[in-house]
């Protein structure tokens, strides 16, 4: 009996508004309430600050990629003009106008490409399963703040249950994790 | 977090607002009189004299400067419109407004190059037998008057939409999906299409024809561009001084309003520099003497090589590196820095455009030139005033309400 109540609890509020969302997860901080998740239908900055996320590291991801694009040009343009000399023009053979467009070029294409795929491994993505608190209407109009947490405090339970209703849920669902 | 700006009923949260005075007292108006003074007597001295090619010469560089400036506001405005832009209510549009005031004056001034056609082109006294009937001082003056009057017209027509009630209630409720008032949704589309091709028939008669052999197809764009982002630059500079010198929580206390101004600054100028590059590189491959001279007098040799130089460093360079970040955008001193390093840039490039073409091996600046500058700086400022006393106005009265972090 005490073990089966013991089991983790997902605690599942429902919100229409984004602010409403918002004030939600503030209080749930100011109660040292830490371990959330939130659904939300579309991206919000709001909702990011409020969580308080660092910042992406995808940015991170997109210089590498840009400066390994560039190097990449580099390589390739004055590699290929050493390799193969082509006087054009009387121009000098390591001519640096063109090469800007080429490490333009690769700079955009590799830091695209790296942007790309450093998001869908830090997002995690592909995912085949859905996480765990997640309900449809989230994709929809719905925004949703789930806090898992020890079912046998039912203290603690009831005072997150009644921060989301103050917060203005408009609906507060317990379910077993 | 994004803080709005709201609207007038914003006064009622309890943020201090300044009083909606004349922005500029007795004293600045007087010293702004005396630069007016100084450049017209500057101006007269020389004309007669020795320096006479050169006052002529900084007269077209400033009217160039200037009345760029002041259009490309306008055109500043237009663009809002064309694509919606509420992102700091009445004050945006009034600040793009601001410099509107001088383009009367600068269409009049373009009349007084008539008197200087001997010193400035080349082509009136000897002209190019191939390209007499485009190069011909009375067309020349025909088309180009023309060109400037449809854009004066259109201009003051386009301030004086966006100064109703009507405008302003559309430019205050960024939440409202109604479309422009509908004048405005004529006159804008207009004259941004009239802007592109009458500066760029300006850059062709007024600084191309000054090296009448020589030509370049996408040199029109590029004059245009610079002028559209100089109008951006000095807006970002009367947006960090209006932002100290109105106190309270004034429009441009809100650092998201001032990393939208440093948005406009960053983006433009990379568009400069595109235009500017995509010239050099056709004329780099093509390699052809009557294309490629206009650019080694510039840009290989000295004198006029480190100014060439330096005008890519203020207007590309330094904006492109300084405001890559969003802090130096949110950041006051830092936006304005390099805000005024633009206008700086701008005068400096129009001033390396049209100078070499006349006086390739010096560089001719002494008083003449600063004197003629700083007539023409005080004439600008003073037209500029009661767009300033607007924006003033508009900045205090939409306080910026910090939202809960």
């Amino acid at each position: 009996m005490t073990l089966g109540m013991s089991a983790a609890m997902e605690i599942i509020g429902s919100f229409a508004d984004e602010h409403l969302c918002v004030r939600g997860i503030e209080d749930l901080h100011k109660a040292q309430v830490r371990n959330l998740r939130v659904f939300y239908p579309f991206p919000s900055h709001r909702i990011e600050h409020a969580m308080g996320k660092p910042k992406s590291k995808v940015r991170l991801f997109v210089l590498i990629g840009g400066i390994t694009g560039i190097l990449t040009a580099l390589a390739i343009t004055i590699g290929t003009s050493w390799e193969w000399n082509l006087v054009a023009g009387g121009k000098p053979i390591i001519s640096w106008p063109p090469f800007i467009i080429i490490c333009f070029e690769l700079m955009i294409l590799f830091g695209g490409i790296s942007a790309v795929t450093s998001f869908l491994v830090n997002a995690g993505l592909p995912a085949f399963e859905s996480k765990s608190g997640y309900q449809s209407r989230f994709s929809e109009d719905r925004f949703g703040v789930v806090v898992k947490c020890d079912g046998a405090d039912s203290a603690r339970i009831e005072k997150i249950e009644s921060i989301l209703r103050n917060a203005g849920a408009e609906e507060v669902l317990r379910e077993a994790a | 977090m994004s803080a709005q700006v709201e609207p007038a009923s914003a006064l009622a949260s309890g943020a201090p607002v300044a009083p909606a005075g004349p922005v500029a007292g007795t004293a600045f108006k007087a010293v702004m009189a005396i630069f007016v003074a100084a450049g017209v007597i500057g101006f007269a001295l020389n004309v007669g004299g020795a320096n006479a090619a050169r006052a002529w010469q900084a007269y077209l560089v400033n009217l160039l400067v200037w009345l760029g400036i002041a259009q490309g506001g306008v055109v500043m405005l237009a663009a809002f419109y064309l694509c919606n832009g509420r992102w700091a209510g009445t004050t945006q549009y009034r600040l793009a407004e601001t410099f509107a005031g001088f383009i009367p004056l600068g269409f009049l001034l373009f009349f007084g190059l008539y008197f200087g056609r001997t010193l400035i082109f080349p082509w009136v006294l000897h002209p190019i037998a191939q390209k007499a009937a485009w190069l011909n001082t009375p067309f020349l003056f025909a088309r180009d008057g023309i060109g400037l009057a449809i854009m004066t017209v259109l201009s003051l027509w386009l301030v004086r939409l966006s100064r109703t009630k009507e405008a302003a209630e559309w430019q205050r409720d960024s939440e409202s999906i109604l479309l422009v008032p509908n004048p405005i949704r004529r006159v804008a589309p207009a004259l941004a299409i009239c802007f592109a091709i009458v500066y760029t028939i300006i850059a062709f008669d007024l600084v191309m024809s000054l090296a009448p052999v020589w030509r370049s197809t996408l040199f029109g764009w590029y004059f245009f561009a610079g002028a559209f982002w100089s109008a951006a630059a000095a807006m970002a500079l009367v947006a960090v001084i209006m932002r100290g010198l109105l106190g309270g929580n004034n429009a441009f206390k809100n650092p998201q309003v001032m990393r939208d101004i440093g948005l406009t600054v960053f983006a433009f100028s990379i568009f400069w520099i595109y235009l500017l590059f995509a010239q050099y590189i056709v004329i780099w491959y093509g390699d052809i003497p009557v294309e490629t001279f206009f650019i080694v007098v510039r840009a290989y040799y000295p004198p006029w090589q480190a100014l060439s130089y330096a005008v890519v460093i203020l207007m590309w360079m330094i904006p492109f590196l300084t405001l890559l970040g969003v802090r130096p955008k949110k950041t006051p001193a830092i936006l304005g820095a390099v805000a005024l390093c633009g206008v700086i840039g701008i005068w400096l490039e129009r001033y390396v455009l049209v100078v070499p073409s006349l006086s390739p091996h010096t560089v001719p600046f002494g008083w003449v030139e600063i004197l003629v500058t700083l007539g023409f700086f005080g004439a600008f400022v003073l037209c500029s005033l009661p767009g300033l006393d607007r924006l003033a106005a508009s900045a205090a009265r939409e306080v910026w309400v910090e939202e809960h972090e």
